[in-house]
């Protein structure tokens, strides 16, 4: 749809300026958006396109500048207005919570934020999103249900799409280096999707550095460059070769040196080859590489070329030494273009950077020389042309392309005789590029050999042979001419030989029982408790069991109250004292005066929610804040009853003691508190929330929800669950004690690992947590029964934790493949 | 201001170390250098602890030892138990036994994948039950010569504080000069980049933990000398100080960052505070709360400041 000229733009900055210190990272940048159509956003990388969408988006508030919706000048412009005037972006690091299922993730945006939702909301987004997958990418086979953690990469580049997409009263879309995991077919999808919504009248904000990608989709392409406009052109006027010239790139097509090499030397030392390689993805897999030339790999992203590239980087550890088929003569460095989480160390500088892929060279005797190290951190800076102040500028300071050079640099100054790069040019611009190019023609001259993976397939044409992969093959070796972009693409969609091994993952509901987190921690009491039984069989009876059960009672709520503060990614290594704390509140303070009691309780709670707002604002580790905490809670409980003493209130006793019909109480309060915790974490819509801000706490805030707040209502449910500990603490000892409880510490983290949960990524199960809880205190009452020391006991716990979480490991590996 | 604070960690513990002598002089009564030394003495072995812990901590990956304590106790039973035929030999066992034990939690968490916390705390438990299990059967008198040998004094220094600084010295050295260190900080930054540099990671990680370890060994004969003699609960008291001071001393809890000098004032001021809550007559959960608020406190002022950035 194209522009009338009288129409007034639908978002309109002007002259906007952004700058953090000294640098100014966008100048005077005038943007008008229109309704309905499609801009392309070109530039290098550090020309400020991702710090304008930004501002754009309101994250970022500009230095200087007005913004203006439908012509009127925002005063106030953050992300709640952005929002409300229907601008989304779908990021480019994936913003999904991986714990959560795709529904969820759709649901999370959309969900009112008040209390009570109406009924069956879950059916409906469930159907929504099926809905809205189908219509953007049909055919996509993605089961909504599903967490999306067992989703591929491009599966969740989709989903993440779509969700950006339904926001709702979309006006302004922006889609930063969308196609990156796509396969072509799901790219055209894209680009279709994209029109649609021109067609509806929202526009579309469209970064890539894929230029024919832009050229296509765009009604309008917008040049940006070192934080300035720097034109603007119509993308049927202009070639890709034009764009990259306009971009400041050396332009055209490289020189191709012809072969002068090929005659040249004739003996040609392979320096890695690979046989008949099978396994890890791969399949057949043949081929070498040799001293002094550039191998390129290429194929659509995800055809098992990371993977190769891992192969040949694992060989170094037997070097010289063929294995499975495998064989690397020579040393081996490995730059990855995923800078952030597998090339730069945050912390250092460049100097930092630099040596530390060969640390030998700059070694003096036993210690490390700073001059050695310095000067050869130098000769790369100077080499490289680094955009920096100098080699001691911190990494972070620089721009990807620049911390891209660092990290060539090392891997070709480590001294190594192959180099893998990994799509080292990904987010980096045309003239880094060309500098990239020419670094690895210098090592090529050297002798070296290099192997270039990249996502990009007109790069492939610097290199002197290419494989080309799809689904885990070789289909094609191309040499020097024949490496065309068209060859590539042909070779990349060819058939393979190899029998898809029946992918069709059957979900069976027995194969669903069989990984189901809540397996072992229900096996686990099944046996105890059979144990038990076999070793004293009157525990079967409705005393028996109620007074087994009344002891794992405490435990259960303390493993609970872990489970919250698991959820968030956190661990309470406090929570021994702070039960013990409450038992002295209860057991002292309330029988006492029940009015100072309750306060003292509603206290207790506040402060745990204190304490994961302090966590979180102040960005400390949880384990050092819980551990300095429980030294808080033992000296109150110390100072209320320096020693033992005090009773059950009676309330809370015959609570206890209810003659509940056929189950026994204890067991009752167990069912109902894992009923509980399982419906506020996984069917109460605020549930969602609470798991996500252990996954991925940045995706939640985008979806409108405030982390803090998420993480103090963890923290406070963690605290309530605590009160419930201590309460039945008190009514199975009858007493407060400032110092007995210690041992539900320890006790608490077993049994959320028993019971199914990880201690990262919000993954938990509050039934397992349960069982698990049960099976753990009745491992105390077999040891006792027995006759066992119980100086054994605590080693027992400890070595059923490791033991638990090593059994774990080896199931998942199964399940991973 | 704000930059040189930031820059040298150290400043903060050495102004806290500061104000808390002005604290405990004022409580006092009296102005007394030997205020410093005694404490310098007493905070050796959670000073050596926490040097194991920032090792630990460096490395990277939330990894944390929480056996150190038992360590420790360990250690001061088998160097008592040993020393009836040698004093090396009771040394050298007991700092051998404290660098397997760290081994043993370094191959747990590296081979079995299990969260560097939850290993430490389960064979926390475990070495402790060794304890409980072998005290009875040894002998917990240590070697009179050594028990003379680290209460010599020069000049208000006590051997204690030489030998640590000696400890800290060397670890210095080796974080900040040898390959070993710029790989450790490394590694601690990031596994993964780690391991595409070519570093040989799970080796560098197990070796953090077994230098722990060993330094837990060295602190639990020293304490178990100076106690004259080993006992159950002997390393209870050296836990919280010696986790507080290896972050305050400015231990990045995410890794890959440490601080030698930071840590030893860090443990010292810790002792200053128990120093200035006993001189100020507190009952004892009056101490432990502000014990723990003051840790806690410390954390929120200090130690993050955009540490945990991912």
């Amino acid at each position: 749809m194209k522009v009338k000229e009288n129409q007034t733009p639908y978002i309109e900055l002007c002259a906007i300026d952004k700058c953090f210190g000294i640098t100014k990272a966008l100048q005077n940048i005038n943007l008008k958006i229109y309704a309905g159509e499609v801009i392309g956003l070109v530039g290098p990388n550090g020309a400020g396109k991702s710090t304008l969408m930004k501002v754009l988006t309101g994250v970022l508030s500009p230095t200087a500048g007005t913004i203006r919706v439908n012509g009127a000048d925002m005063k106030r412009y953050t992300a709640k207005e952005s929002k409300e005037a229907g601008i989304a972006c779908a990021y480019q690091d994936l913003s999904l919570c991986t714990n959560l299922s795709v529904y969820e993730n759709f649901a999370m945006l959309n969900v009112g934020h008040g209390i009570f939702t109406e009924h069956g909301w879950r059916k409906n987004a469930k159907q929504e999103t099926r809905q809205l997958m189908e219509q953007y990418f049909p055919e996509n086979h993605i089961d909504v249900l599903k967490p999306v953690e067992h989703l591929t990469l491009a599966e969740r580049q989709m989903v993440e799409i779509c969700k950006t997409l339904m926001t709702g009263n979309l006006k302004v879309l922006i889609l930063d280096e969308p196609t990156s995991a796509l396969s072509t077919d799901k790219a055209k999808q894209l680009h279709r999707a994209v029109k649609e919504l021109s067609e509806k009248g929202a526009a579309v904000i469209y970064i890539s550095h894929k230029l024919d990608e832009i050229r296509k989709v765009s009604d309008r392409i917008v040049l940006m460059q070192n934080g300035m406009n720097t034109g603007e052109c119509d993308p049927e006027e202009i070639s890709a070769d034009e764009l990259v010239e306009m971009l400041g790139g050396a332009g055209g097509k490289r020189e191709k040196k012809e072969t002068s090499q090929e005659g040249g030397c004739e003996v040609k030392t392979a320096a890695a080859q690979i046989k008949d390689y099978t396994g890890k993805g791969l399949y057949n897999i043949n081929m070498h590489v040799n001293c002094g030339e550039i191998v390129g790999i290429s194929g659509l992203a995800g055809s098992g070329q990371t993977q190769l590239l891992n192969l040949l980087f694992d060989a170094r550890k037997y070097q010289g030494k063929e294995k499975k088929g495998v064989l690397l003569n020579s040393s081996v460095s490995y730059v990855s273009g995923d800078r952030a989480s597998e090339g730069v160390f945050h912390l250092w500088d460049i100097l930092d950077n630099t040596v530390i892929g060969n640390l030998d060279q700059v070694k003096n005797g036993m210690f490390l020389s700073r001059k050695k190290s310095e000067e050869l951190a130098q000769t790369w800076y100077d080499k490289l042309k680094f955009k920096a102040e100098g080699i001691h500028s911190p990494i972070m300071s620089l721009s990807g392309g620049n911390q891209q050079k660092a990290l060539i640099s090392r891997g070709i100054a480590s001294g190594a005789e192959l180099i893998i790069l990994n799509d080292p040019t990904a987010g980096v611009d045309i003239g880094t590029k060309q500098e990239i190019y020419g670094l690895l023609e210098e090592a090529k001259q050297e002798g070296k050999a290099v192997i270039l993976y990249s996502t990009e397939d007109a790069e492939m044409e610097i290199c002197d042979r290419a494989y080309i992969m799809h689904e885990g093959e070789i289909t094609e070796e191309l040499k020097h001419q024949e490496i065309t972009v068209a060859n590539i693409v042909k070779a990349s969609f060819k058939e393979v030989k190899h029998q898809q091994a029946a992918e069709e993952k059957k979900e069976s509901g027995l194969h669903r029982m069989m990984t189901s987190r809540v397996l072992l921690p229900i096996a686990a009491m099944a046996v105890m408790i059979l144990a038990n039984v076999s070793m004293n069989p009157r525990i079967l009876s409705y005393m028996g069991l109620r007074m087994l059960v009344s002891s794992a009672v405490p435990l259960v709520f303390a493993a609970l109250g872990q489970m919250f503060i698991v959820t968030a990614g956190d661990v309470d290594m406090g929570n021994g004292y702070s039960i013990a704390l409450v038992n002295v509140i209860v057991g002292i303070v309330m029988t006492g005066n029940p009015f100072f009691g309750v306060i003292g309780i509603v206290l207790f709670i506040s402060c745990y929610a204190l304490m994961g707002a302090l966590i979180h604002i102040r960005n400390i580790p949880a384990i050092v804040v819980t551990l300095g905490a429980q030294f808080v809670w033992w000296g109150i409980a110390l100072i209320l009853a320096p020693s033992p003493g005090g009773t059950c209130p009676q309330w809370l006793l015959s609570f206890y003691k209810f003659e509940f019909p056929v189950i026994p109480m204890p067991v009752v309060i167990c069912i109902l508190a894992g009923t509980l915790c399982w419906w506020i974490l996984f069917r109460a819509k605020y549930g969602m929330v609470l798991r996500g801000i252990g996954n991925n706490a940045a995706s939640v805030e985008r979806s409108g929800w405030s982390y803090l707040q998420a993480k103090m209502v963890n923290y406070a449910l963690s605290g309530l669950m605590a009160v419930l500990a201590g309460m039945s603490y008190t009514a199975v000892c009858m007493g407060a004690d400032a110092n007995s409880s210690v041992s539900y510490c320890m006790l608490s983290i077993a049994t959320v690992i028993l019971g199914g949960c990880e201690m990262a990524g919000g993954l938990v199960t509050p039934a397992g947590v349960v069982c698990g809880g049960i099976a753990m205190s009745f491992i105390t009452s077999l040891l006792t029964s027995f006759r066992i020391d119980s100086n054994y006991q605590t080693a027992v716990t400890g070595m059923i934790l490791v033991a638990v979480l090593a059994v774990r490991l080896i199931t998942h590996k199964k399940e991973d493949r | 201001m704000k930059k040189i604070m930031a820059k040298y960690t150290f400043l903060w513990p050495l102004l806290g170390s500061v104000i808390l002598w002005i604290g405990i002089s004022a409580v006092s009564g009296k102005f007394h250098v030997g205020q410093v030394f005694t404490s310098a003495k007493l905070c050796s072995f959670a000073l050596l602890l926490a040097l194991g812990q920032m090792i630990v901590v460096t490395s990277g990956e939330g990894a944390i030892d929480l056996s150190q304590q038992y360590i420790l106790t360990l250690a001061a039973y088998i160097s008592c138990d040993l020393m009836q035929y040698h004093v090396v030999l009771g040394v050298a066992a007991a700092v051998a036994a404290g660098a397997l034990c760290g081994f043993v939690n370094g191959l747990i968490n590296i081979y079995l994948k299990v969260p560097a916390m939850i290993t430490t705390l389960a064979t926390g438990y475990v070495i402790f039950t060794i304890v409980l299990v072998l005290a009875p059967g040894m002998k917990t008198l240590p070697d009179a010569g050594l028990v003379k040998f680290i209460n010599w004094n020069a000049g208000g220094f006590s051997m204690l504080t030489i030998l640590c600084l000696f400890a800290a010295a060397a670890l210095a050295l080796l974080l900040y000069r040898t390959k070993y260190g710029k790989q450790l900080h490394a590694v601690g930054q990031k596994r993964l980049a780690a391991r595409y540099a070519g570093i040989p990671v799970n080796k560098v990680v197990i070796l953090a933990f077994t230098l722990g370890g060993a330094l837990c060994g060295l602190s639990g004969t020293l304490c178990g000398a100076f106690n004259g003699g080993a006992f159950q609960d002997m390393g209870a008291t050296y836990f919280l100080p010696s986790i507080a001071a290896a972050f305050v001393g400015g231990t990045a809890a995410s890794g890959g960052k440490s601080n030698v000098a930071g840590v030893c004032l860090g443990a010292l001021m810790m002792y200053l505070l128990t120093t200035f809550l006993n001189a100020a007559s507190l009952s004892a959960g009056m101490q432990r709360f502000i014990q723990g608020a003051v840790l806690v406190l410390i954390l929120v002022g200090s130690v993050s400041g955009g540490a945990k950035k991912k």
